[in-house]
Order: C-alpha cells, then structure tokens, then sequence
C-alpha cells in the first residue's frame, strides 16, 4: 500500500471521529468504501481531504447535542461531552471568511509598518528637491 | 436523522445531485457514484447527502453484498424517497416557472 493510501486513511479515520457520534463509524466505513473507487492514489488523497472538510460541515450541521439522550440521568451526566460544539457566534463559512479577511488585513497592516520603517539609502535621503524657479 | 421532511437549503451543487437522482428516482447510488455523474467533490457531497437524508429526502442503506466474495467493501446506497421525488419536482417545477421554492 503506497504512503499516499495511508494518509488517506488515516485522513478518513481522523474525519469520522470530528463527525457527530451518531454518524462517526457510518461515515467512515462510507468513505473508505468509496475512496476505494478512486483510480489513482492522488485522486484518494484528494477524496481524504474533502472527507475532513465534510466532517467539519456535517459537525456544524448536525452539533452533538441533537444526539437523543436515554434518561435524563445519562442526558445529565454526559451534559458536557454532549454540549452543542458550534461554540462560535458564525457559522463554519462565516468564520472561514473572517478568517481570512483577518490574515489579508494583517499582511496590509504588516506591508504599510514595514515600508513606514525602511529608511532610504544615505545617497537617497541626501538629495534635496529644489523648488522650480 | 432529525427533522422529517424540512426544508433544505438549495445550493447549485445540491440541485446538481437531485438532478442525478431524479434521472433515475428507483435508482440506489451510492457517493462515489454521484461524485462521478456530477463532480462534486467529497467534502462538498457528502454535507449535502447526509442533509437531504436527515430532512427524509433521501434514505440511505448498506450495499448487500458479501465484501469477501465482491473483492471490496460494501458501500452506502441513497435512494430517492417519494417525499423527496416530490419535493425535489416542485423544486426543479418552481425553476421552471421561474421563481424558487
């Protein structure tokens, strides 16, 4: 089995554990199933990837809590592993897109500062514009 | 899964997999089948295959086949339910008339 094969799988295996309990195992054994359809082991890694960001939709889609407890006392003692994990105020896509709108804001604000801070050559700084007569 | 016959969110890509689906509405197919009929990739398909079956759209079953006879694993089968036969017609019916559901 190439190293590829392996990442994949081991991909597959890491993204059913970030779906919803309910769906972990399905999931998996889903998409190893289907990764086995893919012809080359670069289109399967490509197929692990996707599956860890469609591990991390689904999370958001399906949080953990909607997973119907069996008593009240389970429901109570299980109260936070189960807790909702979407903590955030955005959604997945919201918070993708902050995110990078933050790190171009940063590169700016990182490009102006430094520019700001760069002196010139001594034999540039020594030249005086002369107004034009 | 959850909520019953729920209104999903109709995104491009989730019209593009209905479509598959409606082609041949008794057919079972499973996500690799679909991703190769309409290219969506994985980490956009499977979001939408699992919402559509959680809003009863869909329903989803293990291949029966013996995975040591067929020479690989049992894949995950979709099939359209008539809930979502009906609703994906008036969904691809509303376009027609030019107005979304």
């Amino acid at each position: 089995m190439s190293q590829r094969n392996q990442v994949t799988q081991w991909l597959i295996h890491h993204a059913a554990r970030r779906a919803p309990r309910h769906l972990s195992s399905r999931l998996e054994e889903e998409w190893l199933a289907d990764s086995e359809s893919r012809c080359s082991s670069l289109s399967r890694l490509r197929f692990g990837v996707g599956c860890y960001w469609a591990a991390m939709v689904i999370d958001n889609d399906f949080p953990s809590s909607s997973v119907p407890a069996v008593s009240p006392v389970v429901a109570a003692r299980s109260f936070v592993p189960l807790a909702d994990g979407n903590y955030s105020y955005f959604s997945l896509r919201s918070g993708t897109l902050f995110l990078i709108v933050g790190i171009y804001a940063a590169l700016f604000c990182g490009l102006i500062t430094t520019l700001s801070h760069t002196r010139a050559p001594p034999e540039i700084e020594s030249i005086r514009i002369l107004p034009a007569k | 899964m959850g909520r019953k016959d729920a209104n999903v969110r109709m995104s491009l890509q989730t019209l593009r997999v209905l479509e598959v689906f409606l082609e041949n509405p008794a057919e079972q197919l499973a996500g690799a089948e679909v991703h190769q009929r309409c290219g969506i990739v994985s980490g956009t398909l499977y979001p939408i295959l699992i919402r559509l079956e959680s809003a009863g759209w869909f329903v989803s079953e293990w291949e029966s086949i013996d995975p040591s006879r067929a020479g690989r694993p049992r894949r995950r089968l979709y099939r359209l339910t008539s809930t979502g036969l009906r609703r994906a017609g008036e969904v691809f019916a509303s376009f027609n008339r030019g107005v979304l559901a």
